[in-house]
């Protein structure tokens, strides 16, 4: 069943898109991403004009992440306040990276960067937590103890101004690094069309030491704040919102965070983690080798007149 | 025969003539359009039955292109800067009797911007006039050599999106004097108003033309949330966010009841 898309002017596959849309909102409520770094290459691949599914891709995760966020706020593991402080970093952040993407669409670099950013970004995250959680599973399965915990508290995050406190967190800590935070996965999620929950759920753990039982939750709640506004900026300035493209996407998308949120409790945290891992690990290699490889034409047309 | 004052190049008794008929002169483009195809009846009178050629070109509105080259910088390839052609048609299509090298010669080709090697693409950013060989206001393009590759670059990856087409038996008589050319509209094809240009060639020239004009345009639902999302952006953002945020908020009340 073949559907015409109005604003991304292209017939795409109907049942196709709500079932990506299931599957991308299925990992996006088990593990606490938005998913865009998923869905977004696989709607360029599908045909539809980058910069089309880059702003209606943040409609489908705002949707998801509203459904699974929900849940989780249930359980009470969201941090309403440190969403709200990371959020505030996090448009800033968005605002100034929608004007450095122009400024790369106006020089025809914005491929390359957006190849690198996945290739760099998503690889050492996904490297970096795929040693660490393997090296948990190991250690469980030993029963080996868990490693001393270096220095719990690192200094700098505590010798900052501007305390605050954050009760679900249980932290009292200043708010440069988490509005800096916030400040950087805003620019990136507009380079790289993606919520940035790849980057936020490991810094909250690894930077920010917050417990494990808030971090998917939290990252949810900031996610829906940044890419709703993402999503608003994109309509009202590009025009560039597909609303048939987010409905369809959304439709599966909604239901999947549901079914994901749920799968979730059947996992321990680390097995979760590896499994995250690789699908960063993969998607990134998979986006970012293209850059090494002799291109099959050497000539590549570039969306939108004006840039 | 009664005299009428003649128009303008009118043809005299005994000219060739072509007529033609678009069988549709509006596509209708909504929720599931998949491309269409547009079939184009006509005739050719002549009281000689001359060996007669049809030409027919389809054009959809132009759209600027921007394209660049990929280069290998430190290992890596890299787009160069994009350059701007103007004067590309966002829709090509040459569908013929026989294949056009073959109907007239290489300068009235190109002066009818019939085939995609004779459309009058340019990239003016790139061009400046300097004097060479004593020669004033002679025009070279910052391309230099490659300018070819680039032109050719645009017409091939327009073609690979099933924009830019040469057919060279697209167009077919059917019966004495009548032809029919069926041309295939891919879902991607621009919106806006087509220009179909028939020509008749005989000798390698062209003796007569007919334009008729074809419109590309949404409509129904389609037109509806096109217009809303340009014409009232930030209600139309807003409103599909409100609608975003409600699913998910109403999936997850749903699945609570279970």
């Amino acid at each position: 069943m073949d559907l015409y898309l109005p604003i991304a002017e292209v017939s795409v596959n109907a049942p196709l898109l709500v079932a990506l849309g299931a599957l991308v909102g299925f990992i996006s409520g088990m593990f606490g991403i938005g998913g865009g770094f998923l869905m977004t290459p696989v709607l360029v691949f599908l045909g539809i004009p980058p910069a089309v599914a880059v702003a209606s891709m943040s409609n489908h995760v705002a949707a998801s992440s509203m459904s699974s966020v929900i849940s989780y706020s249930r359980k009470r593991s969201v941090d309403f306040r440190m969403g709200g402080v990371l959020a505030g970093g996090g448009v800033v952040g968005a605002v100034v990276g929608v004007e450095i993407f122009r400024w790369l669409r106006l020089l025809g670099q914005a491929d390359l960067v957006v190849a690198l950013s996945y290739l760099v970004f998503l690889g050492i995250i996904g490297g970096l937590m795929f040693w660490e959680s393997v090296g948990a599973i190991l250690r469980r399965r030993r029963n080996a103890p868990a490693p001393p915990p270096r220095e719990r508290r690192p200094p700098w995050l505590y010798g900052l101004p501007l305390k605050m406190r954050f009760p679900r967190s249980r932290l009292y800590i200043s708010v440069i690094p988490p509005v800096a935070l916030g400040a950087f996965v805003g620019v990136l999620s507009a380079i790289m069309g993606v919520g940035g929950g790849f980057v936020l759920v490991p810094a909250m753990v690894y930077v920010l030491r917050m417990p494990a039982g808030v971090v998917v939750g939290t990252s949810l709640f900031q996610i829906i704040i940044t890419t709703a506004l993402t999503g608003v900026l994109q309509a009202g300035r590009n025009q560039t919102v597909d609303i048939l493209l987010a409905t369809l996407l959304l439709a599966g998308g909604v239901i999947g965070a549901q079914l994901g949120a749920r799968a979730s409790a059947r996992f321990r945290a680390e097995e979760l983690r590896a499994l995250l891992a690789l699908i960063v690990l993969c998607v990134g290699l998979r986006m970012g080798l293209g850059l090494f490889f002799t291109p099959k034409e050497a000539f590549v047309l570039m969306s939108g007149s004006g840039g | 025969m009664i005299a009428f004052p003649p128009p303008p190049a009118a043809p005299h008794a005994g000219a060739p003539a072509v007529s033609a008929a678009l069988t549709e002169t509006k596509v209708r483009v909504n929720s599931d359009f998949r491309g269409d195809r547009i079939v184009l009846y006509g005739a050719v009178f002549d009281p000689l039955s001359r060996p007669s050629d049809v030409v027919v070109i389809v054009r959809g509105p132009d759209q600027p292109v921007r394209i660049a080259r990929k280069s290998r910088v430190a290992g890596v390839w890299v787009n160069s800067r994009p350059v701007v052609f103007q004067g590309a048609p966002g829709f090509y299509i040459a569908a013929s009797t026989r294949p056009l090298d073959d109907i007239a010669r290489f300068g009235v080709l190109r002066r009818l911007e019939a085939g995609v090697d004779h459309l009058a693409i340019n990239a003016p950013d790139e061009q400046r006039t300097e004097t060479r060989y004593g020669v004033r206001d002679v025009v070279v393009s910052r391309l230099g050599a490659d300018y070819l590759d680039w032109r050719n670059a645009v017409v091939r990856l327009k073609e690979a999106d099933h924009l830019y087409d040469v057919d060279e038996h697209g167009v077919r008589f059917v019966d004495k004097g009548l032809f029919r050319a069926e041309i295939a509209l891919p879902a991607e094809a621009p919106i806006g108003r087509y220009e179909a240009r028939i020509l008749l060639f005989q000798n390698g020239q062209p003796v007569s033309e007919k334009d008729r004009s074809l419109t590309v345009e949404k409509v129904g639902v389609e037109r509806g949330l096109y217009l809303w999302a340009h014409r009232r952006p930030w209600s139309y953002g807003l409103a599909s966010m409100a609608f975003a945020l409600a699913a998910g908020w109403a999936a997850s009340s749903a699945f609570r009841r279970d």
